[in-house]
């Protein structure tokens, strides 16, 4: 049946672009549905009702910003942008709007396929389903019942905020949070501004929790946008 | 020295000057007296001519004149026959009267004119003194503008008055004729001293006979082929008189500074011109290098994609093409966005968004970015856990260590370590990023900055070459943020550092309820 095939719907205007993005997917065994425009995208999203919209912020008919807030309008469908270097602050609005995560041109088939992949899984549970009570990632184990943290076999002891933001960054599993989503998770809307109080933290967790803080692997940066907790995708 | 004579003073010393003749000739007359039984007239005679010579020598004309004139007296009256009494009996003594004064009168002529001689030399001295100061001043002075306030300042030292150099195009529109209406210039007299100045090329005002009711001397500065501006000079006092060869002082000093000033607007024409054939020549190594750049990476994916549309290659072929292709690709990527980020520091629209954050940061970002490329080049990094927060802008910082980085990798043989360090010093960090390569040759330290600048072939291990950008991207970063970045003198490798100031937007400290001990 086709509706075991997710389908995607990519928002782009560049001809090129949209047939690699419509060719990957494809190859992974999902269906495309494709739009040249903000608003025949609009349209499909809410005609069509996909899985997943990959929407291009650089489109010639609206802002990508108004894009995305007209989908959360009416959606929780998982947006995920595509856009430049250079345009960091676009993507923080876009994510601090709603949308799911971000791509930067150019990127990769490995690195489309899976953030496809892990925001399909989060729109697969049901809004406020409780997490699974043991998270576990590479060497990393968080008992969320227990409020225990593992290094392989070792227990790591940290602090009260840097298990909260240990487990806000769980809770965005795979996916980007920026700065002040995690800062409001935190330590509160207060403090939304307050990026350093959230960097320093974050080295903190790194040195507790990476192998060699300098090289993360598991808490990644995300250049001007934020930070990314991989669980194993990519 | 003091130049300045009042008139009283100048009266005073020429009363001062007929006394001592007196004097002299009455002490003559009395020394003749007392020797008269001893002495011969013609001894007498002699006598009175010294002291007349003595008068003229030390004196003027006058004095001189005066004092011929009573020693022929005293000699008449006190030692002809019949003495005591103005009647001259024999004829002869006219004769000697007449010597006596013409003694005197060639006697004053001469001292005068050694008097002015000496005093014109002293002039002249002095005059050589004060161009010669004001010259070796202009000399070091680098800018035009550093030069016209030197030569206002050296005249304005010179005469006790207020000096100001005004050039072509500050004071004068283009007509030639206005001057502005406020400062000097405010007076009318002045305005109209100035005006005949410029179009004469000579001085007028104040101690010349043009326009002389202009209470300020206007003096042109007169280039080789025109005059270029103005010196005004406003005395001290409206009652203080300027001497001849005090204004022809000052005009010395205007001509210097002319002279001076044209060399110095030429040099700075030229510089500009020189600066401009650079920036061309430049333009045109960015052509050549961009074509090249940009067509060898296009050519390789056109020829794999291509390749690959044949249809026809063996599996391994074909998963070489592709290969290619996102090798190639890559390649262009990062060009290009070397090439977009030396607009942006070359536009000056290089926006640099500081936030305090930890160095290990940015650092970990671009390590993790050059990982596939730096895989032959294991990288240490020493950050120390006490090194403060930085106020950087991220993103820019990161290309900072890439550029770095990747530059050292480029240089260096494959295998050899790569090594990052930062340490707080005083009110900044400086980072290191030092490898064990050839190093840059001596000479190079500052050239390797410059743009396109790639290393000589010898040194170039990769073939893969650079866009020639990464460094001077650097620079301009670093710049942006307050700090500067050079090449470490070392003995082994080459080892860059760069400096971020401590200095940045407020920090809000962590209030105490969200502090955990």
């Amino acid at each position: 049946m086709a509706t075991l095939a997710p389908l995607l719907l990519l928002i782009e205007d560049e001809p090129q672009m949209r047939r690699f993005l419509r060719a990957t997917p494809k190859a992974h065994g999902y269906q495309v549905v494709e739009a040249a425009t903000a608003r025949e995208g609009l349209a499909q999203a809410a005609g069509r009702n996909p899985e997943l919209i990959l929407l291009d912020l650089g489109l010639p008919d609206l802002d990508g910003l108004e894009v995305v807030r007209t989908i959360r309008r009416s959606a929780r469908t998982p947006v995920i942008v595509l856009s430049a270097r250079g345009q960091e602050q676009d993507k923080v609005a876009a994510l601090d709007l709603g949308a799911d995560d971000y791509l930067t041109k150019p990127f990769g088939a490995s690195e489309l396929l899976a953030r496809i992949r892990v925001a399909l899984r989060r729109s697969a549970l049901p809004p406020g389903a409780p997490t699974e009570p043991v998270f576990q990632t590479g060497e990393l184990r968080v008992d969320l019942v227990r409020r225990q943290v593992f290094r392989g076999e070792e227990e790591a002891h940290l602090t009260p905020t840097e298990y909260r933001l240990l487990a806000a960054l769980i809770r965005h599993a795979g996916r980007v949070s920026t700065h002040r989503q995690l800062l409001e998770e935190v330590w509160g809307a207060n403090y939304a501004d307050q990026s350093h109080y959230l960097r320093v933290y974050m080295a903190q967790l790194r040195h507790k929790l990476e192998r060699d803080p300098t090289r993360p692997r598991l808490l990644t940066t995300e250049p001007g946008v934020g930070y990314r907790l991989r669980d194993g995708e990519g | 020295m003091k130049r300045a004579r009042g008139s009283h003073w100048w009266r005073r010393s020429r009363l001062n000057e007929y006394a001592s003749s007196v004097g002299i000739i009455a002490l003559t007359t009395v020394l003749a007296l007392l020797l008269r039984p001893h002495l011969q007239i013609t001894d007498v005679a002699m006598l009175f001519l010294l002291a007349v010579v003595v008068v003229a020598y030390r004196h003027r004309r006058g004095p001189a004149l005066l004092a011929s004139l009573l020693s022929i007296a005293a000699f008449d009256f006190g030692f002809i026959p019949p003495y005591n009494a103005f009647q001259v009996n024999d004829a002869a003594y006219f004769l000697t009267f007449g010597v006596m004064l013409a003694v005197a009168l060639t006697m004053s002529q001469l001292t005068a004119r050694i008097g002015e001689q000496a005093e014109d030399a002293g002039e002249r001295e002095r005059r050589t003194a004060a161009l010669y100061a004001l010259s070796r001043e202009l000399n070091a002075d680098g800018s035009l503008q550093a030069q016209t306030t030197t030569a206002a300042r050296h005249i304005s030292a010179d005469v006790g008055g207020e000096a100001l150099v005004f050039l072509d195009g500050w004071g004068k529109d283009s007509q030639g004729q206005a001057w502005p209406s406020e400062g000097v210039f405010g007076s009318l007299a002045v305005r109209v001293a100035a005006t005949w100045a410029y179009e004469h090329g000579e001085s007028a005002g104040w101690g010349t006979s043009h326009c002389a009711e202009s209470e300020t001397l206007v003096v042109p500065l007169r280039a080789a082929s025109r005059t270029i501006g103005m010196v005004t000079v406003r005395p001290e006092s409206a009652d203080r008189a300027l001497s001849e060869t005090e204004r022809r002082t000052i005009e010395a000093l205007a001509d210097l500074a002319a002279a001076a000033f044209e060399r110095t607007a030429l040099a700075e024409r030229h510089e500009r011109a020189r600066v401009e054939v650079e920036s061309e020549r430049l333009r045109t190594a960015l052509l050549s290098s961009l074509s090249h750049d940009l067509r060898t990476p296009l050519g390789s994916i056109e020829g794999a994609a291509s390749s690959l549309l044949q249809g026809d290659l063996p599996a391994e072929a074909q998963r070489e093409m592709a290969e290619t292709i996102l090798e190639e690709s890559r390649r262009m990527t990062r060009l290009v966005t070397n090439l977009l980020d030396m607009v942006r520091v070359e536009s000056g629209s290089l926006a640099v968004q500081k936030a305090w954050q930890p160095l290990e940061e940015a650092l970990g970002v671009a390590l993790l970015r050059v990982e596939e490329r730096l895989a032959t080049h294991p990288i240490d990094t020493r950050l120390p856990a006490t090194l403060p927060l930085v106020p950087i802008d991220e993103l820019l910082i990161e290309q900072v260590f890439i550029n770095l980085l990747e530059n050292a990798a480029k240089h260096t043989p494959a295998g050899t370590p790569i090594t990052v360090t930062a340490w707080q010093d005083h009110n900044a960090v400086v980072v290191e990023v030092a490898d064990r390569g050839p190093g840059v040759p001596a000479g190079e330290e500052e050239a390797v900055f410059r743009k396109f600048q790639r290393s000589s072939g010898a040194d170039r291990v990769s073939p893969a070459g650079g866009s020639g950008l990464g460094l001077t991207i650097c620079r301009g970063i670093i710049g942006a943020h307050g700090g500067r970045i050079w090449l470490e003198p070392t003995e082994v490798g080459a080892t860059f550092r760069f400096s971020l100031p401590l200095d940045g937007p407020r920090m809000d400290a962590m209030p105490a309820e969200l502090q955990e001990s």
